[in-house]
């Protein structure tokens, strides 16, 4: 009894620890899930980052530029910038990270993340589409990385983004209320660390 | 015609000094301008202003404006309260910071973090008129009919990579402060202008309490 009881702990551990390879292989429209891709003309945020017991604000803009690459500026409230990151497709560029930030580990994972939230680099070759329930999983390998965007089974709604192996995920994110192709909030959490970014829109915060 | 170049040369950069801040020129001797400005600054018990903050971003062609409250107590209390468009606070008082965003409190000490250490000294040295004999800058002061220009450039390593130079705008009737401009080396700026001002006006301690 003893024994069986571990080997069903076991399993019920390997099921959790590899969500993904519970999932069965779908036919559906691969191409629906553009229609879910945020248009960031401009848009500022109120930005709450909760990072290892660590809590910082600040405002985070995100715009895209006459090229149709994607700028993304965080700063503090007193206007202090931490970083200036440049998404065009594959290609992205850190025009500017403050010292005690710019280390390898934290500029891949802030890429990584707001990679899975523009949508501005899905690699359609590759692609395929998993199932579960009533939920689709469009997935996105990226060599070791895959992004998925999970909707409800009409492809009518996005229910969440996560990003991780072909096994299981290490972030998942959200992005709600949609104004004219922006949403009004961003939420990105990690399962692996404590790690969230939590975005609010801001309206009318601009002057010529 | 070595001298010709050299004087060529020369008038070219007071050209360029001159030009540098378009209605202002240099002054050759500041320290005039220092003396009095420390003198008024000394004089300085309290201020209680609005500000508005300019955050001009090159990649963006709308400047973020926020506007708040702020006072300031001597020797070093200040304590600044974003209004619109969203909610901050933060004071500053002796060696410790407090800031109030929309969902937390906390509480740092300057001296635990370089980045606020440093932020806490440049805003008590702009607002309390010590900026100009602050080690970390070199200093060159502009003058136009109404105002002094206090151009701040950063002398060691790490406030260079923040701060190609911070602008202090003087007030020429009293020597008080009106704006503060951070320019930063990615060309980026920040701008605080700070209106209805009152000087030496009653403040309570709490406004700068951090319990």
């Amino acid at each position: 009894m003893r024994y069986l009881l571990s080997i069903s702990c076991l399993l019920w551990l390997f099921s959790c620890s590899a969500p993904y390879k519970k999932l069965q292989k779908s036919k559906d429209d691969m191409s629906c899930v553009q229609s879910f891709r945020p248009v960031f003309s401009a848009a500022l945020y109120n930005t709450q980052v909760n990072v290892v017991g660590k809590h910082l604000s600040g405002l985070l803009i995100i715009k895209t530029m006459p090229d149709n690459s994607i700028r993304i500026v965080f700063s503090n409230e007193a206007g202090f910038k931490f970083f200036d990151f440049g998404f065009a497709g594959k290609n992205f560029t850190v025009y500017y990270i403050y010292k005690d930030m710019n280390k390898k580990p934290v500029i891949k994972t802030l890429r990584k993340d707001f990679q899975l939230v523009l949508m501005n680099n899905l690699d359609v070759k590759g692609a395929y589409i998993l199932k579960k329930d009533s939920l689709r999983y469009y997935t996105f390998p990226d060599g070791k990385d895959h992004y998925y965007y999970i909707t409800d089974s009409s492809c009518r709604s996005m229910v969440r983004m996560e990003r991780g192996s072909n096994k299981k995920p290490v972030m998942t994110a959200i992005a709600q209320n949609f104004n004219q192709g922006i949403p009004d909030t961003i939420g990105i959490t990690h399962t692996n660390f404590n790690f969230e970014i939590g975005l609010k829109r801001i309206y009318n915060y601009a002057e010529k | 015609m070595r001298r010709r170049v050299l004087l060529m040369a020369l008038l070219l950069a007071g050209c360029f000094v001159q030009a540098q801040y378009a209605g202002y020129k240099l002054l050759p001797d500041a320290n005039d301008f220092k003396t009095k400005f420390t003198a008024a600054s000394q004089k300085t018990t309290t201020i209680k202003s609005d500000f508005v903050q300019e955050k001009e971003l090159t990649m963006l062609s709308e400047k973020i404006v926020s506007k708040g409250k702020f006072w300031f107590k001597k020797e070093n209390a200040v304590r600044m309260e974003y209004t619109q468009p969203f909610q901050y606070l933060m004071i500053i008082n002796g060696g410790k910071i407090y800031i109030k965003d929309s969902q937390k409190e906390n509480r740092i000490s300057a001296k635990s973090n370089k980045l606020f250490e440093q932020i806490n000294k440049i805003m008590m040295d702009c607002v309390n008129g010590s900026a100009l004999s602050n080690a970390d800058f070199t200093a060159r002061v502009f003058e136009s009919g109404d105002a002094y220009l206090a151009e701040l450039s950063p002398v060691n390593k790490n406030l260079k990579t923040l701060f190609k130079n911070i602008n202090l705008i003087v007030n020429k009737k009293d020597y008080a402060v009106t704006r503060i401009e951070m320019h930063e080396p990615s060309g980026d700026n920040t701008t605080i202008n700070y209106i209805n001002r009152e000087m030496n006006v009653s403040l309570s301690d709490a406004l700068f309490a951090i319990n």
